[in-house]
């Protein structure tokens, strides 16, 4: 075939992918690969960019608030696993032996993935708030009070339960696809051999859904490492930036102090950081199709 | 033999009473967790029906004691919410037309028309997903800013373009249409556009109704990229005006701020209910791949 030939039969499937690499290229892979030029220059809008080498990475390494955030952000993602992550796999084989109803609670349970954050916001104020309907119930059971959003040692496990009530659904609704379809026929052989129901989830359940167990821990905490928007919608970082998180600390020197240098900094440490994360996903959801 | 559906548990188990009790708690349990699912979302419907004293009074009764309507009114002319609905809807469809035109385009070619090279440029595109969006978020707003696309619409739309984990979807889907259709179409003289019109884009209604429900429910719920590039409420979608006018103000009485709550809340409640089938299937394809 000559190549005018090729040219020919192959000139539309190119012309194609030109405006999708276009824009890829435009909104994807160079902002990713002036991240990482940024992070070497000072950034001024008006005077004009000026390099400044290793600047950027010492001021933000020395800086003690990214340590805090640092740390905040390891608190969040450790809450996220102990409140959050154990909760959508009990209940999804909970429901999954629910004979009736299992479609209503099914819905129930993935509405608040639904609604828009502005309202849960909205919302979850006033339901944290002193005089609220969770503090009304404290109260009555003969309890002090708690300062959801204002107690340092509350704030973050508050916007955590807050999260958690919004998402488990979805990551329970995928943990159900899977349980349900387990062949029924192991349960009925293991039952013969005398295993109980424990052990039927012990040994049968829980193994056939270990991949996908496995899978939803990595994306959950390649998703949690990079919160914010509750922690700055709600909070703001505070109170006394016990809700500072990583990628909080990010926005927040790009548009409090507008050191998008700095900013950028960040970024490029944190991708350094959740890359290899995001590479390890890969493999593993690689492996879950080969099953 | 098997003349009757079972779980884990089976008629017999449930004949035993230790099992007959941890089955009665879960039962507990399941209807516990229903109930704190629905319960803020029609406490949020039930106090913008409160008048502002009744709403803010301790403790908080669960039904308005007496219904009060004027608070919708109220809402509505609080700020211009048909032009912040009109706003995401005009982010919405840009963003639509991006995923199923440039995306659709593109992965229709890479899936279908064998082109030498295919699977690099394939790679150049899938290669984003291992990227996490906050690490670029800063450079991609100076980016924006530096080709003088701030205050625009195509501050959205493009960005939107650049979304890897939709052309997987895509390309997943287009690879599942049987290549005889394409073929008897190429026999009969159709060009690759027309194949693409006429046959790939028909077969893949279901595919971008979930891809539409995702696309909608991020421009209905973004807030955050929304208020930084954009600076002046001309364009500025509902979230971003609910954010600033409703959230972060403490002026406005509790009651129409629920009124102002329930009116952005039940659109996508009555969307998602309305195409459940198409959301749940989107999640599983979710779940294969993040």
């Amino acid at each position: 075939m000559g190549s005018i030939a090729r040219l020919r039969k192959y000139f539309w499937g190119y012309t194609f992918i030109v405006p999708a690499a276009v824009i890829f290229i435009l909104f994807l892979w160079m902002p990713i690969v002036k991240g990482f030029v940024y992070s070497f220059y000072h950034i001024d809008f008006v005077k004009g960019n000026s390099y400044v080498g290793f600047g950027n990475f010492r001021t933000v390494l020395h800086d003690p608030d990214v340590w805090t955030a640092v740390k905040n952000t390891l608190y969040y993602m450790f809450l996220c696993l102990i409140i959050g992550f154990w909760v959508p796999i009990v209940f999804a084989i909970a429901i999954s032996e629910l004979k009736r109803f299992q479609g209503f609670v099914r819905v129930a349970a993935y509405l608040p993935n639904v609604i828009p954050v502005v309202v849960l916001y909205g919302l979850w104020r006033w339901l944290y708030d002193p005089v609220g309907p969770i503090n009304a119930t404290i109260t009555q059971m003969g309890n002090d009070p708690i300062a959801f959003m204002t107690d340092t040692r509350w704030s973050m496990v508050s916007l955590v339960f807050m999260e958690t009530w919004q998402q488990f659904g979805s990551a329970m609704l995928i943990y159900l696809a899977a349980v349900l379809s387990i062949p029924r026929d192991l349960y009925e052989a293991a039952e013969i051999d005398g295993a109980g129901v424990w052990k039927r989830i012990r040994y049968i359940t829980l193994p056939f859904i270990r991949n996908l167990i496995v899978l939803l821990f990595i994306l959950q905490l390649i998703a949690t490492s990079q919160g914010f928007q509750s922690q700055f919608a709600m909070l703001d970082g505070g109170p006394n930036n016990a809700t500072l998180t990583y990628a909080l600390i990010i926005v927040k020197y790009a548009f409090t102090r507008l050191d998008y240098g700095s900013a950028s900094a960040l970024g490029v440490l944190m991708f350094l950081v959740l890359g290899g994360l995001a590479v390890l996903q890969h493999r593993l959801s690689n492996n879950r199709e080969g099953n | 033999m098997k003349s009757y559906d079972r779980g884990i548990l089976s008629r017999y188990d449930l004949q035993r009473t230790p099992n007959k009790i941890v089955y009665g708690i879960m039962l507990l349990v399941i209807t516990l967790m229903v109930c704190s699912m629905l319960y803020p979302i029609l406490v949020t419907l039930f106090n913008s029906f409160k008048n502002n004293v009744e709403v803010n009074s301790f403790p908080p009764h669960f039904l308005p004691q007496k219904w009060d309507f004027t608070t919708f009114s109220k809402g509505w002319h609080y700020i211009k919410l048909p032009l912040f609905f009109r706003n995401t809807m005009i982010i919405f469809a840009g963003n639509m037309f991006m995923t199923v035109i440039v995306l659709g385009l593109a992965s229709f070619s890479l899936s279908r028309l064998n082109l030498p090279g295919g699977r690099a440029i394939g790679f150049f595109f899938l290669a984003a997903l291992f990227i996490p969006p906050t690490t670029y978020i800063i450079p991609n707003f100076v980016n924006l800013k530096n080709l003088g696309m701030l205050g625009t619409f195509q501050a959205f739309w493009l960005p939107a373009g650049a979304n890897a984990f939709f052309l997987l979807l895509l390309k997943n889907f287009f690879d599942g249409i049987s290549m005889e259709l394409f073929e008897a179409g190429r026999m009969d003289g159709a060009s690759d556009l027309r194949l693409f019109l006429r046959i790939a884009l028909p077969l893949s209604v279901p595919i971008f109704s979930t891809l539409a429900i995702f696309v909608f429910s991020t421009a209905w719920n973004d807030w955050f990229w929304p208020s930084m590039v954009m600076h002046t409420d001309q364009k500025r979608p509902l979230a971003t005006a609910i954010y600033n006018y409703v959230i972060n103000v403490r002026r406005l009485d509790t009651n129409v701020k629920f009124a102002m709550l329930t009116m952005v809340m039940l659109p996508p409640i009555a969307v998602f209910l309305f195409f459940q089938r198409f959301i749940i299937r989107g999640l599983h394809m979710c779940g294969v791949k993040g």
